[in-house]
């Protein structure tokens, strides 16, 4: 048996306030990540945490050892979790660098209450419907959705929940109503971000989930087109934590994300380039 | 030194502990005015949510303790040996992290789980349904209720019941006459600890039974949905979960103390010998 330990990583980490605590608790799989990776000369570097929506997790993992090997003097630690959840946690005070959300809007309001600041738009992303290995309920196109016999969506405070609504209802508008109804009655369960939504038809207990396209990418999964007329086209945005020790540790990770580096691995990973 | 200075000092120690339980509460509390309750308990997720609660736990102890009593007597007569074996694999949940309890029960029941393709051939696809809200409740909340009752019965003399069996009782009637009433305050109070800890239940259900409005999104799920777009409602709903929970916390500790105390003031009938504990 393991001990439990108060910090896994080092020492030091154990400065959030209590609600911040809890809620990292809860969050299960998309906690706090990121105690490995040079730990020689640990003391003389400082840690920058970067708190992210749960479909970035590839990208931003992918940006971290770049980033670190140009920034040695920092320790980047990533957090996932659905952008709503981390933005709480920033009101909340949680000791987050930078916040890369799904939604500008969530950003903007962080803004507005003085608690998030350079706020900029750097990337794009569409939304798609992910099926199981085979394709059990033989869903061809976004019309067939109603076909499955359980669908699973985000939670309507989560930015993909949201979007995902939003294209349900101009499906209504086109495919005639009863349509979103339909959909609605398949729904089995909201989940608290994308990945978990994603988690359910990867293990098969959903006939199809409404995610973002480029989670489809990452999990190798079969991937059913929304049509462009129904599709959104979410904003991904990022600032600056009010109140973060040093303000220039998340700039500087703000800078590389907007880089010609960090675009090309953005776009690696399926995310469309930022609108100019 | 005299013994009230040990006593005072005993009170003092005992103290941060106390607060430590109570802060929190007060904290819940002094965070949401009756005017916030009222909003929280008029909130549109909180009457489903409330009821789902009631009646998947209501359920599950009704299985649990028609499964578990079972369990509990088998294990207070096993010999040592196996009673722990049978001990150690019912504390499993008690070790076991929920979310891990979750993946387990997806692994065992879900589409393509252990007995998931069976059950799903039957129309009894369990995760997503209230069902399953019920089962993670039953496996969480099974080692407060199996550990409690074995410990009751075991307080139980063994003399009382053969003493039964000379006076021409048959084993079944030895069981409900003689050891259920004796057992009856222990049983009862692990009921309460079981019920309890099935109400709050979080990770499992979250993983297991996922999260849909009147289905499977009970109190604590209906608490951390509230949390993603109205921190004020969440508190509400929490605090009225507390209340909830106090409110039937208490009965539980004094139904145990009354179900003693009748048994000693009527003496004659199965009254346990002097100095075993009820």
């Amino acid at each position: 048996m393991t001990t439990l330990q108060a910090s896994p990583c080092r020492p030091g980490r154990s400065a959030a306030p209590p609600l911040f605590v809890a809620l990292a608790l809860v969050a299960g799989p998309f906690a706090s990540e990121g105690c490995g990776g040079g730990d020689e000369g640990a003391s003389a570097r400082r840690t920058l945490h970067v708190f992210a929506a749960s479909s970035l997790t590839e990208a931003f993992r992918d940006m971290e050892g770049p980033f670190e090997q140009r920034h040695p003097d920092l320790d980047v630690v990533l957090s996932f979790a659905g952008s709503q959840v981390l933005g709480l946690q920033i009101r909340q005070g949680a000791p987050a660098g930078a916040f890369a959300s799904a939604d500008v809007r969530l950003l903007d309001s962080l803004a507005r209450a003085r608690i998030a600041s350079e706020v900029q738009v750097f990337a794009q992303n569409e939304l798609a419907i992910v099926v199981p290995e085979g394709n059990p309920a033989g869903i061809e196109s976004f019309a067939e959705l109603p076909r499955a016999r359980r669908i699973v969506v985000a939670t309507a405070a989560t930015p993909a929940g949201a979007y995902a609504r939003l294209a349900l209802a101009r499906a209504d508008a086109r495919f005639g109503p009863g349509f979103r109804d339909a959909v609605k009655s398949r729904i089995a369960s909201e989940e608290h971000n994308v990945r978990l939504v994603r988690a359910k038809v990867a293990a098969g207990e959903a006939d199809a989930a409404i995610v973002y396209r480029t989670d489809g990418i990452a999990a190798g999964l079969e991937i059913v087109p929304v049509p462009p007329v129904l599709n959104v086209r979410p904003e991904y945005a990022i600032g600056v934590v009010a109140g973060a020790p040093d303000p220039t540790a998340g700039e500087r990770w703000i800078a590389f994300v907007r880089s010609a580096e960090g675009r090309r691995i953005l776009a690696d990973r399926g995310f469309l380039p930022r609108p100019s | 030194m005299s013994t009230h200075a040990y006593q005072w000092r005993g009170a003092a120690a005992a103290f941060p502990m106390l607060a430590l339980l109570a802060l929190p509460v007060v904290g819940l509390a002094t965070a949401s005015s009756p005017s916030d309750l009222a909003a929280g308990v008029r909130d549109p997720s909180f009457a489903p949510a409330l009821w789902l609660s009631t009646w998947t736990t209501a359920a599950s102890l009704l299985l649990l303790t028609a499964a578990g009593t079972p369990l509990a007597w088998w294990m207070a007569r096993a010999s040592d040996g196996r009673a722990r074996v049978a001990a150690t694999v019912v504390d499993l949940p008690v070790v076991l992290p929920p979310a891990v309890l979750g993946i387990a029960l997806l692994e065992t029941f879900g589409r393509q789980g252990l007995l998931g393709p069976a059950l799903d051939a039957a129309n009894l696809g369990l995760p997503f349904s209230s069902g399953a809200v019920v089962l993670a409740q039953v496996v969480v909340s099974a080692p407060f209720y199996v550990q409690g009752a074995a410990a009751a019965f075991k307080r139980v003399d063994p003399e009382l019941l053969i003493v039964a069996r000379t006076l021409g009782r048959g084993p079944k009637a030895a069981f409900f006459r003689v050891a259920v009433p004796l057992a009856l305050p222990g049983l009862v109070a692990s009921a309460g600890l079981a019920w309890a800890r099935a109400l709050g239940e979080f990770g499992a259900t979250l993983l297991f039974a996922g999260n849909f409005p009147g289905a499977t999104r009970t109190l604590p799920l209906a608490i951390y949905t509230a949390l993603e777009s109205s921190p004020q409602a969440a508190t509400a709903l929490a605090l009225a979960l507390a209340f909830a929970g106090a409110g039937l916390l208490l009965p539980l500790r004094v139904i145990p103390a009354f179900l003693g105390r009748r048994r000693r003031r009527a003496p004659g009938r199965w009254s346990a010998p002097p100095g075993s504990p009820a």
